[in-house]
Parts: structure tokens; sequence; C-alpha cells
């Protein structure tokens, strides 16, 4: 194992969000003569991050909006201090931040290259040499000596991606930037991303395009809230990960209704085995332990379940009585056990529901909608609940 | 302290693109381009010139160029100083690199254009025979007047960052620090009237502008009044602000990419 070249160890970053965007006379003065007046509330962007990253090596950085990733290469890249702990690199670091961040609107491309350079503290002479390699990346020759501000967006991202790579860094920062641009310029940034990484360069990669990130990255880093989650193998992240929007989407779509006589207080999902997990493959048995608490006597319950997809759109519903499985009464705790399947749904995101009502459906004792959210996955993306089909013809 | 200068020799050669980006900017898409740094001069000594003349006030009218192209480097440093930091938050918050290269920068474009100016105003002064008996001392006064140029763009850049009521409070400082020196007047005019108490006067020479523009008047004009103490005052003072600035921008810099 070669040396880190990128040591982040016990890293927090903390803003303060002031009642009112930019801080004035009037509010400091205010400040100093009512301490405690509007107190300043503390964001902290990152908590404790500590990883290294070592030579050569691909690492992903992946989380929902607001995890802390772009706070983090911007420590790395210097733009901000951390609040606490420590950071380290070696060697030349450059960032895409922001794809043609720093261009002047008013400059020529050919100005502004060097502007870049000059502020990435490369030396003119190494930019002159390979300004010619960068117009040809940027592969807008005729457009050069115009004003940036005449380029069509494209033009002006490809311009940026060509000077961030072409400086030649041993650490490369991007942000987000496989977004932008058309799809072949994409491929472009991606065949360059793998160039760097035969040459040995390391580089750190945000992305929210899952697929991508995890073909690219040796490692992921999973951020959440601030703090790491997850590190680690690209795959086994992306699942993380992918599990927990998929419960924070569920938490969205969750709602649950009753008169609380019979409340559902949980619901336990495993495998034929026996192990929890939310994740089955197509014609895999989901087993579930479904508790529920009855604050008092209730006869002949019926709990019913739905499958819905990740849309809300119900696919299939049954329950105890239509089953004719009797319970003749429920008092105090309980667990319930239902086994569904083995199941035919298609690749995806499915949710569950349950719900207890009473024998007559006058009395919905507890309900909850979209609870459980479950995926699938299979080689087949055929939609819904498969059914055995044959064609023939023509 | 070392280290802010330590930046500056290691990455001259951005400072010097930054001041040619200052310098294009400024006169792109303007017909006239680099001739209005000409013309706004011109234009205040004319009215300068008038209004002092219909008030029947004596004056002299290569004492009044001098004093309003030296004072109108200044006044530029300053206001371009406020935007120094605030007006390149994008560069700031998205990449790294000495801080103090954009006050730096917005000065030295000044430089370049009083440079251009002074050229002007050298060729004026030998057509109406000025006295350049004293003209060793020039690179002196301009190094003292350069000092504080930058202090004060130090000090404002920073400050605006931090409270935006900056530029509100530069314009009208401007204003009473351009009446407060002698651009418009000699520094005689104070000196020999009997109306003031010597304390006031010792005041009057606190501001370093007096000395400077004073001085700019003895280099390129041959005054001989009231002396070369004047501008060691000027430039002790120049040097302290030029002092503070620096260290007022080192604390903060650091905290530059939260704020904007």
């Amino acid at each position: 194992m070669s040396e880190p070249v990128i040591q982040v160890e016990n890293v927090s970053k903390r803003f303060r969000l002031r009642g009112m965007g930019t801080r004035t006379f009037k509010s400091a003065a205010l400040d100093l003569l009512l301490p405690g007046r509007a107190p300043t509330r503390e964001f902290w962007a990152l908590r404790e991050v500590s990883f290294a990253v070592q030579a050569g090596e691909t690492l992903g950085i992946i989380g929902a909006n607001g995890a802390g990733k772009s706070t983090l290469l911007s420590l790395l890249a210097r733009t901000r201090p951390p609040t606490s702990g420590r950071l380290a690199t070696t060697g030349t670091v450059s960032s895409l931040l922001e794809l043609g961040a720093g261009f002047h609107p008013d400059l020529t491309g050919r100005e502004n290259v060097f502007l870049a350079g000059a502020v990435m503290g490369i030396p003119r002479r190494i930019m002159a040499e390979r300004f010619a390699s960068i117009v040809a990346f940027a592969g807008i020759p005729e457009f050069i000596d115009q004003p940036v501000k005449h380029y069509s967006s494209g033009m002006y991202v490809r311009l940026g991606f060509a000077v961030a790579v072409e400086v030649n860094p041993d650490i490369l920062l991007i942000d987000e930037v496989l977004a932008v641009g058309d799809i072949a310029f994409q491929r472009k940034c991606l065949d360059k991303m793998e160039e760097f990484r035969q040459r040995g360069k390391t580089m750190l990669i945000i992305s929210h395009d899952l697929a991508t990130i995890q073909s690219i990255s040796d490692r992921i880093l999973l951020l959440d809230g601030g703090r790491v989650t997850g590190l680690g193998r690209p795959g086994e992240i992306v699942d993380r990960y992918k599990a927990v929007v998929r419960a924070q989407q569920a938490g969205a779509m969750r709602r649950e209704w009753g008169s609380g006589e019979i409340r559902i207080t949980g619901v336990d999902l495993r495998d034929r085995t026996g192990q929890a997990r939310d994740r089955f493959a197509y014609g895999d048995l989901i087993e579930a332990d479904v508790h529920y608490e009855a604050r008092q006597r209730i006869e002949n319950p019926v709990f019913g379940f739905s499958v819905a997809t990740d849309g809300g759109m119900r696919i299939y519903g049954n329950n105890t009585q239509i089953e004719g499985h009797r319970i003749p009464e429920v008092e105090g705790r309980g667990t319930l056990h239902l086994s569904l399947g083995p199941h035919t749904l298609g690749p995806g995101t499915y949710l569950l529901s349950f719900s207890v009502h009473s024998a007559d459906h006058r009395v919905n004792y507890h309900r909850v909608d979209h609870g459980f959210p479950i995926l699938v996955e299979g080689d087949r993306p055929f939609e819904g609940s498969y059914m055995p089909v044959q064609w023939r013809g023509p | 302290m070392l280290a802010l200068l330590k930046d500056v020799i290691q990455r001259r050669e951005l400072l010097g693109i930054l001041v040619g980006r200052n310098l294009k900017i400024r006169y792109k898409n303007s017909a006239l381009g680099f001739f209005w740094s000409l013309l706004v001069p011109l234009f205040m000594i004319v009215i300068y010139a008038v209004f002092l003349h219909v008030m029947r006030f004596t004056t002299n009218l290569p004492m009044l160029v001098v004093g309003i192209i030296t004072w109108q480097f200044m006044s530029m440093c300053l206001g371009d100083s406020l935007h120094a930091v605030v007006g390149n938050a994008n560069l700031i918050t998205k990449s790294a690199f000495p801080r103090i290269m954009l006050p730096l920068s917005t000065v030295l474009a000044n430089f370049v254009n009083f440079l251009l100016s002074g050229f002007v105003l050298v060729v004026y002064l030998l057509v109406v025979r000025a006295d350049f008996a004293h003209v060793a001392w020039l690179p002196l006064v301009m190094l003292t007047h350069l000092a504080l140029a930058t202090g004060i763009a130090l000090l404002f850049s920073t400050a605006n960052v931090f409270f935006r009521d900056t530029e509100h409070v530069v314009s009208m400082l401007l204003l009473a620090w351009f009446f407060l020196t002698p651009v418009i007047y000699s520094d005689a005019m104070v000196l020999d009237n009997t109306g003031f108490p010597p304390s006031l006067k010792a005041l009057f020479f606190v501001n370093p502008m007096t000395g400077i523009i004073t001085s700019y008047r003895m280099a390129l004009m041959g005054w001989a009044n009231p002396g070369w103490p004047y501008l060691l005052l000027s430039l002790v003072a120049s040097l302290a602000v030029l002092l503070a600035g620096a260290l007022l921008f080192q604390r903060c810099q650091d905290r530059f990419g939260d704020e904007l």
C-alpha cells in the first residue's frame, strides 16, 4: 500500500447562520449591546470526518443534498478553513468545484485560461505549452479569442473542465460536473478521468449519478448529515445509500391514521432464512412479523396489507378475512406472521402498507400506508407483478 | 506578515495577470477606454478651477492639477478596494490562492493608470515651465503614496466583506477627506491662517495625504515649504496604515470563503 496523499482527521466544519444575510454595522452593534438577541444558529456541515486516500485511488463521495459533500471538497481545496481537525494533502491539487468558476465574462477564452492557470499557481510558461491541448480538448478553437460571455453554457463548461484537467494536478477534486454538458462531452470527461486513473493520479469525485460513480470509484464515502456513514467497496456503499434513500422516500409517502384501539407498532421484514432485510430477488419469499398492541379486548379483528409501487399505486391488497384466517380476539401486545410469496414483482422499489380494522369494516383501528419500503432486484425488467405470457406469431 | 510577503513574491505572475485583468475589464466596451482616466480628473480640474475663480479664491492652476491627479489615485484605490474581495466571491469560494492578490492587484492597476496620467501631468508641467528642482524626491513620495493606498485598500476590502455598510461610509469619508486634504488649496492656506491654533495645524499634518500631496508639489513644482520632515511624517503614518491593513487582512482572510 502506498502512502496516503490525502489525510483527513477529525474534521468538523461549523457555519453560523445569522438571521439576515450579511452583517451590518447595525446588527454588529446590536449584537454587542444586546447579547442573546436573535441567537446565531449554528449548523455543522461536517462532524468528525476522518478518512485517508492513497495515491492513485479514486474516491467517490455520495450522499443526499446537504450531507456535506461540497463542504468537504471545499475544505480540501482550501477555500475554507475547517472549524476543527486536520487536513493534509500531498502534491498539487486542482479543483473543479464549479466548472469555469472565476472566468470573467468580459475576458476572452485565452485570457481566462491564463488567469485560471495563474490562480492555480501554474507558471505561465507551462500554461503556454499546454494551451494547444486545452483548446483542443475544449473543442472551441474558433472561439478562443472571443469573450466568454458569448459562449454557450456547454462551451463554457468544456473550457473549464479542459483547464482543470490539463494543468496535470496530482489530486483532482470534482464536484458534480458529470451532470453538465452533452453526452459526447460527458463521455470525453469520463475518458479523461479514466486516463487520469491510469496515470496514477488521485481523484475525489462527488456525483449523484450512482451508476457512473460506482463504476469509476475504487472506494466510496457515504456522508449523511455531515458524518461518514460508510466507506468501502462501491457496490456495497451504493446499496446502503439506496436503502437510506428508500427509507426516506417511504417516510415522505408514509401516512397513518385510525381510532387506535389496536395499533400496529412495527413490521419486521425477513427472508426465508429469517435474516432481516428489505432487498429481495424475484421469486423470493417475503416474511413479515406484524407487531401490534391492543389497548382493550377486540373480537374478530381483520389484519390487511397491500403492495404499492414507489409512486403509491396499489397493485395488490389482501387481508385475513378474505384468506379465511380467523383471529378470535386480541388483547395487549402480540405478533401476527405473514408469509408472502414466492412474489412475482418486477425490479424496483415497492411500498408495503399494513392495516387492522373491524370485521364489518366499520371501524378502522389503525392503518400505516406506504410505511415499509422493499427493493426487488431482478434481471427481467417487466413492470408490476408478473403473469405468465406467451407470444405467438406473426 | 512575512508569509503574506512571501506569497506576493512567489505568486507575482498571478499578481501581474490580475492587474492586467483589472485594467482590461475597466475599459472593456468603452469607446474612449483609457482616456477616461484622464477625462475624469480633467473635468474635476475644470469644475474646481471655475468654482474657485467664481468664488474669488486665489488659486494656481498647476497646483490644482497636481492636487487632483494625485488625489484621484487615492480615491480610485479606495473605491475599487471595496469590491476587490467581495466582487471576486466566485474566485474565493472556488479556488485557493493568496487572497491578498485581490486588493493588491486593484491598487497596482490604479497605480498603472496613475503613472499614465502622471506622464500627461509631467508634459503639462513642462509646458507651463514648472520647477523640477526637487524632482529627485519623487520616487520616495510615490512610494509613500503607494504604501498608504495599499494599507487603505487592505483595510476597506476586508471591512466590506463583513460589513456591507462600508460602501456607504466610504462615500462620505471620501468627501470629508477630500476637503481635509490640501487638494484644491495649498497647505500654506492652513499654516498661514492665524485663526487656527497650532494643535489643529498639527492634526492637519497627521493626515498622511497632506504631506503626500504637498510633497508632490515640492517635487514637481519646486515648492520649498513646508519642507521634507512632513513627507517623513506621512511616510511613517502610511507605513503604520499599511501594517494595520496587512495585520487585519491576514487575520480575516481565512473567513472570506465562509462570509461570501
